[in-house]
């Protein structure tokens, strides 16, 4: 056993293919640590994770891994639509990367999940596969889209059950970190969230993280899974979304009059993270994927 | 004193290094039937080596520079020992006073003392003030809820663990031992420059000529003093400990060792918690040994769980209450409102307090509102 050193461990960033969210979180999502994304449905999670898996495959030079990615997907059915629809653009804006005819969507290996059993079968079996796939474009980022899914329904919610669903956390957590850190792998999982009822900040009156309350589409909402689930992960980012009705004041020839347009707003905030400091940034979702906005 | 000045046969003396006897502290407490049996000689023989060894340490027993048993010092002396113990920063001055550290020489001495209490619990780690001399050890267990700051806090106790003496620091080394995967070399370069920077303001302040080591320290020098290992499974982190033993023997210069977290792999897998207790408890006092032999203090840092208890929920550190007992000093960190707090929630030797602190660019800090709490109270 000998130390590394520090100064040849330098953390390896792959990017999100957005110049102001990858200055925002520093250069994108990091290797050898799992990054957690915690929305509501319909926020952009899957977007992140569809985005991330092609842009992973971009040479090191222009900030992405040169490599290939594995998608567990535990949520049904695997939006293939988007993804080739991301592909197109992904494969137009950055032709000179790739060869003619060749398809991005190749290089993504998707497996979907049923159970959190399932999930550990896979992981034991995930080793081998990317140790395999050395000899063509290494698999650097695994993306499980989400871990909440495999939770939610099966287990109850006594004491017994509670510890068992903790303990298996850990297990898958530190599965995760493990392979990670053997391959330098990026880890993305994305994660749902809850209601919260009640006067208190967080579930029991306990705070995680850099905010009280995270707020979306209106309601105080907190991660699903505890805190037991958010010891297992490095990083966590949380998405909101806003519906901001702004009124625009038309001048018209015969006076004023009010027109009242509703807007989306999203935004990305830093709930915690070793490297980044408490910050959040607003983004849109395109047809060509999700940018940062600056304003 | 080193065994290879006693004078015995080499041959005897090689069967005492290859048993791993190296000094003559490790031969005071053992009995003539045990060596014969380890080293495999005659028993008259081992009764000779013992008292060969026994007569090599008469004359240095009496200057107390080497007690052979534990507490042969006198409180009077462990009391002067003690007043020249350093402490590490943590960069926040809040901090720093709770903890004692600078002021409360004689609580720190005990707390040092006392270090045959390990410090088990990490939930959070923040900052620690430790004791560090002749013989104290700090043993600390920091704890806290994730994205309190419990990683910031320990890098930033293995940046300032290097702060050279001439600043009023240890001039020491680190050893880090990361098993969650949260350290990011980027933010402990941040730290390491913040902390150059700040000296270098102390430097000008005071008009003294450390021109030279100003020069001398690089961020780069910080990084590379800190041994970093990566450990991925409860075996690893269970082998790492037992060779620290020698890695440790061969960088006397390491002032700390920091466990982030101690927790996070003894959390699956261990159906039976008798065993988990037995494994950790093992740990713990492999620690504080390593802490005595070396003198250096062991910050270890704890995540935090909700316990059931009569149907209600509480929070506490991880892995049960046995844990607890073997460590001296316990810090808590919490949230009030919109700041991140510590608290001593165990010592021996510091009152309970507690402080505000601030994670921020440059690393832990005092909290930019704690001159109007100061105000308030």
């Amino acid at each position: 056993m000998t130390p590394q050193s520090l100064l040849q461990l330098t953390s390896q960033k792959c990017t999100t293919g957005c110049p102001i969210l990858d200055r925002f979180l520093y250069g994108g999502i990091p290797c050898d640590s799992i990054t957690e994304i915690v929305a509501e449905s319909g926020s952009g999670k899957t977007q992140i994770c569809l985005q991330l898996s092609l842009h992973a495959q971009l040479p090191v030079s222009h900030g992405g891994l040169a490599a290939s990615s594995l998608y567990l997907h535990t949520e049904f059915p695997f939006p293939f639509r988007r993804l080739h629809q991301l592909c197109l653009s992904f494969r137009s804006s950055n032709a000179h990367h790739f060869p003619v005819n060749d398809n991005p969507c190749d290089r993504i290996f998707v497996q979907s999940v049923h159970t959190a059993d399932h999930l550990l079968e896979i992981m034991s079996k995930t080793d081998p596969f990317i140790e395999n796939s050395k000899n063509q474009v290494p698999v650097r980022l695994i993306v499980i889209d989400s871990i909440a899914a495999l939770f939610r329904s099966d287990f109850d919610n006594t004491p017994f059950e509670l510890k068992r669903r903790s303990s298996l956390f850990f297990k898958i957590s530190s599965k995760l970190k493990a392979l990670a850190k053997r391959f330098n792998l990026a880890v993305l999982v994305t994660n749902q969230v809850v209601d919260l009822v009640g006067p208190n900040e967080g579930i029991n009156g306990l705070r995680i993280g850099n905010f009280g309350c995270l707020h979306t589409s209106g309601r105080r909402v907190c991660p699903a899974l505890g805190l037991a689930w958010a010891n297992c992960v490095n990083s966590r980012l949380f998405l909101s979304r806003n519906e901001e009705v702004i009124r625009e004041e038309n001048e018209k020839s015969n006076g004023q009059s009010c027109d009242f347009v509703k807007k989306k707003m999203r935004k990305l905030y830093v709930v915690f993270a070793p490297h980044l400091p408490e910050s959040s940034c607003e983004f849109e979702i395109t047809r060509e994927g999700l940018f940062g906005v600056e304003r | 004193m080193e065994i290879w000045r006693l004078p015995i046969s080499a041959s005897q003396r090689g069967k005492l290094i290859s048993a791993g006897y190296t000094s003559l502290s490790s031969l005071s407490s053992i009995s003539s039937s045990d060596l014969a049996r380890e080293l495999k000689v005659s028993e008259s023989e081992a009764m000779n080596i013992l008292n060969v060894a026994s007569h090599s340490r008469g004359p240095e027993t009496s200057n107390a520079s080497c007690s052979i048993v534990e507490g042969a010092q006198s409180a009077w002396d462990m009391l002067h020992d003690e007043e020249s113990l350093m402490h590490i920063t943590t960069s926040s001055a809040d901090l720093d006073n709770i903890l004692g550290g600078g002021i409360h020489c004689k609580e720190v001495t005990e707390i040092g003392w006392s270090s045959l209490s390990l410090i088990v619990n990490s939930v959070l780690k923040y900052k620690l003030t430790t004791a560090f001399g002749s013989e104290s050890i700090i043993f600390m267990l920091i704890g806290g809820v994730p994205g309190i700051g419990k990683t910031q806090l320990g890098i930033q106790i293995a940046v300032n663990v290097q702060i050279p003496n001439d600043f009023g620091g240890l001039g020491g080394k680190a050893v880090y031992i990361d098993t969650e995967g949260s350290f990011m070399v980027e933010r402990a370069f941040q730290i390491a420059e913040a902390c150059i920077e700040d000296m270098s303001e102390y430097n000008r302040f005071l008009r003294k000529d450390f021109q030279e080591c100003k020069i001398k320290m690089q961020p780069q020098d910080i990084l590379e003093n800190i041994f970093y290992f990566r450990i991925c499974s409860y075996t690893e982190q269970i082998a790492l400990i037992n060779y620290l033993d020698k890695f440790l023997s061969a960088h006397k210069d390491v002032k700390v060792i920091v466990v982030d977290s101690v927790t996070f792999h003894f959390r699956q897998d261990f159906d039976d918690m008798a065993l988990r207790t037995r494994v950790l408890s093992g740990m713990a006092l492999k620690l504080m040994n390593l802490a005595k032999r070396f003198s250096l203090a062991v910050v270890l840092l704890n995540q935090v769980t909700t316990k059931h208890t009569e149907a209600s929920l509480q929070l506490a550190l991880a892995l049960g209450d046995s844990w607890s007992h073997t460590c001296t000093n316990r810090i808590v960190l919490y949230w009030n409102g919109n700041e991140r707090y510590a608290y001593i929630d165990k010592s021996p030797s510091l009152r309970s307090a507690s402080a505000a602190y601030s994670v921020t660019a440059r690393g832990i800090r005092n909290s930019s509102s704690s001159c109007k709490r100061i105000k308030m109270m």
